[in-house]
């Protein structure tokens, strides 16, 4: 039986980070992973990532996977693919599939960090083909290239069902509609926004009735629900759809944790069954640690800091590392995740309701209840201001860690200060010059570029904008509204692109001047 | 294959290995070499992978990681094979798989009562 | 508590989704789970052996929480109260012929 001082199972975002800072310590150390290709779910990840500095912001998650593995082959870790974890026992002895072959292995600490698997929901249809998880359709476009469908429905409001939806707009696909039960959106604001903006209808308190078609999915039938998620007659709605997406949240998958003895605990905060674990990852049962979304489902970013807590816990179990050294590693890293667990969105306001920004301004309702801020609201946000000149309009306005916009700005028209989560404002003091790296820095895309008077009777707005194909300096379309509505026409009158901006386009139009705060999307016209 | 994602804003072109033919039901399909089967199915339209033993309902790519066990079908003649994530090979006879079997129920049925 | 089968649950209602498929893999419907309660089956474990929810070939991935969220609203119970269904090996759907074929040369410890 092969021996190692420290076997990871899973190697996504903690697992390799976990390996990485073992092996940096010395110790000899493998991963086992069941899929064909490294890094979990961050692969799938298109997106830029939210936080500051420290956290990887702005990054996209399929950057930071490839990152992640040059590390970790520098750091010596054997990452062995196609290999199925499946027994674990309590003398730490591992039973591993590869091919048609099993093996035994022997650590003497291991790393649980198995991730997590999608929840699901039942309505009349739900095993038709074409009815998906939101994992699935993230797979076939980001890894595999093909789309999902041509037009989508979205049951999930959370970060999944937001992301993914705006995922399915850039590869081609149609979102014909994001649903959700609750009454409020689950996600970011500004995750909702952009896709709103495009022109995707939200149905809050909304659920699916029945998916229809009969050997695969032609359509869906949704209906409003009331408080107690009951159907209300006569509300339902019809969809023509090929494709319906299924994003209801995730499970910690911990089983393997059960097998080997762990103090479980059933925790709806953390997602669901869990290892008793204290805040560095040690289980009940001595040199079995956990990082990830197995012990309480949370973002990759706070995954690869509990990934690292985890590696150098099992170090200095296994005698690598002085207790002095891990304490101060460890308070570091401690320092990098409470960062992330700020804000609306922290595991502790999980379930609150929350009316007020950290500032005291009164939340958008609109925001939550239809993806957009309406106009009547968003003017009454730090980083919405009018002035003569290209300034930059943050239409930010929920407490999240992320703070890449204030470095961003060379001539510090942004300020978020020491606190991570408070919302950006304009320093008036300072003049923009219209670089737009603030714009692209954004991982929200909440940051427009505004001049309310470029000339006579016009405004300029600039934008993010991640589509294809690239609309053309003079090209003539439509600019809508913060609610995907038509609001006027508009004309191209700059594109940009630039390494430095990471595939997000600035796009800059021009439109009446009376618009230059409610144009904030482009459309060709159609023909 | 106008499903496939010739260009993505973020990602570029979308690398894949060679082009290779397959067999669907005895069709004679494309798809490139190393990818899914899964994923070449959906890209020439193909939904259904399978039909269910006890009720002979439809199923299709559900996870499309090797979890849900929904997409297998018959592949060389080995049925329960997960084709979301058995990569596609030249030749490759990949069959809607009935039950367990490549049989339609019928036939299926049929056999069952030839042995009685 | 949850185990006292003394305990009144009351009587099998029937619903109208009681054709619902819950277990995908084995084709179990939301009224098979729920009269399985009524007919003493108080465990996930003893479900799972009842009806075989949960044992198809994705082992209970997609429904285990559904099943555990029925079975729980049938015994007016939360849950989390529930124990899940014990963790074996093997995790994984695995051949008989794979899990007999244990690698040979790094010999185990006879």
């Amino acid at each position: 039986m092969k021996r190692y001082d420290l076997i990871v199972v899973g190697a996504g975002p903690s697992g390799l980070s976990a390996a990485i800072a073992a092996a940096g310590k010395g110790l000899k150390t493998v991963v086992f992973d069941e899929n064909e290709r490294p890094g979990g779910q961050l692969f799938k990840q298109i997106h830029k990532f939210f936080g500051s500095k420290e956290h990887k912001a702005k990054i996209r998650g399929f950057v930071i996977g490839q990152e992640l593995l040059e590390e970790a082959d520098q750091a010596g870790v054997e990452v062995v693919l196609n290999a199925t974890v499946i027994g674990l026992y309590q003398d730490k002895e591992i039973v591993v599939r590869t091919g048609e072959t099993v093996h035994h292995y022997k650590a003497n600490a291991i790393i649980i960090a198995t991730g997590a698997s999608e929840n699901m929901v039942t309505f009349d249809g739900w095993t038709l083909p074409g009815v998906i998880g939101a994992g699935a359709a993230q797979t076939m476009m980001n890894l595999h290239g093909v789309r999902p469908g041509k037009r989508v429905l979205m049951l999930g409001s959370g970060n999944v069902g937001l992301v993914v939806s705006f995922q399915l707009l850039q590869c081609g696909c149609e979102v014909a509609a994001l649903v959700d039960a609750a009454p409020k959106i689950g996600g970011y604001g500004v995750h909702a926004a952009k896709v709103a903006r495009t022109g995707v209808p939200f149905y809050l308190s909304h659920t699916i009735v029945k998916a229809e078609g009969t050997d695969h999915v032609t359509g869906v039938t949704i209906a409003e629900v009331d408080a107690h998620f009951q159907f209300i007659p006569g509300t339902e709605k019809h969809f023509d759809v090929d494709t319906i997406c299924v994003a209801v949240g995730l499970s910690p998958m911990s089983q393997l944790l059960k097998m080997a003895g762990c103090q479980m605990e059933d925790n709806p905060k953390k997602g669901g069954q869990v290892p008793v674990c204290d805040e560095h990852g040690a289980t009940s049962v001595p040199g079995i640690f956990v990082a990830g979304d197995v012990s309480g489902i949370e973002e990759a970013s706070s995954a690869m800091i509990e990934g690292r807590m985890a590696g150098i816990r099992a170090s200095e179990y296994l005698g690598y590392m002085q207790q002095e050294e891990e304490k101060s590693s460890l308070d570091q890293l401690d320092h990098a995740l409470d960062g992330l667990r700020q804000g609306m969105f922290a595991p502790a306001n999980r379930g609150r309701n929350i009316t007020e920004t950290e500032e005291g301004i009164p939340i958008s309702e609109n925001l939550l209840t239809h993806g957009f801020v309406a106009e009547d609201e968003i003017e009454r946000f730090p980083g919405v201001t009018r002035s003569i000149g290209v300034h930059p309009v943050m239409e930010c306005t929920q407490n999240i860690p992320c703070n890449p916009c204030q470095d961003a700005c060379a001539r510090h028209c942004i300020r978020i200060g020491e606190k991570i989560t408070s919302l950006p404002a304009v320093n008036p003091e300072n003049t923009c010059i219209g670089c737009g790296l603030c714009v692209a820095s954004c991982s929200g895309q909440a940051i427009f570029l505004v001049n309310e008077q470029s000339e006579e009777g016009y405004a300029t707005v600039t934008l993010p904008y991640e589509f294809l194909p690239l609309p053309e300096k003079g090209e003539k379309g439509v600019a809508l509204g913060r609610d995907g509505q038509e609001v006027c026409s508009a004309q191209v009158v700059e594109v940009r692109t630039s390494p430095t901006f990471d595939k997000t386009n600035l796009l800059t139009m021009k439109v009446p001047a009376a618009f230059a705060m409610k144009a904030r999307f482009y459309r060709k016209k159609a023909q | 294959m106008e499903s496939r994602i010739m260009e993505h804003p973020i990602l570029g072109e979308i690398k894949k290995g060679r082009k290779v033919s397959f067999y669907f039901d005895g069709k004679k399909l494309e798809g490139y070499e190393g990818e899914p089967i899964a994923a070449a199915l959906k890209a020439e339209g193909v939904m259904v992978h399978r039909y269910t033993s006890r009720k002979h309902l439809p199923r299709g790519i559900f996870c499309a990681i090797g979890r849900c066990t929904d997409c297998v079908m018959v592949v060389d003649g080995r049925p329960n094979i997960r084709t979301c994530v058995t990569p596609l090979k030249e030749g490759m006879k990949v069959q809607t798989q009935y039950g367990v079997s490549a049989a339609s129920f019928k036939e299926q049925e049929e056999k069952g009562n030839e042995k009685i | 508590m949850i185990n006292d089968r003394n305990r009144e649950i009351g009587t099998f209602v029937p619903a109208a989704d009681d054709d619902m498929i819950v277990c995908r893999c084995e084709e179990i419907t939301k009224g098979e789970i729920r009269r399985a309660v009524h007919e003493g089956m108080y465990t996930i474990t003893e479900i799972r052996r009842y009806l075989r929810c949960g044992m198809g070939l994705c082992q209970g991935q997609t429904c285990a929480r559904l099943v555990k969220g029925i079975v729980a609203r049938e015994l007016k119970i939360s849950p989390a109260q529930l124990e899940p269904a014990s963790s074996r090996a093997p995790m994984r759907p695995t051949e008989m012929h794979i899990l007999a074929n244990e690698e040979k040369e790094g010999k185990r410890d006879e």
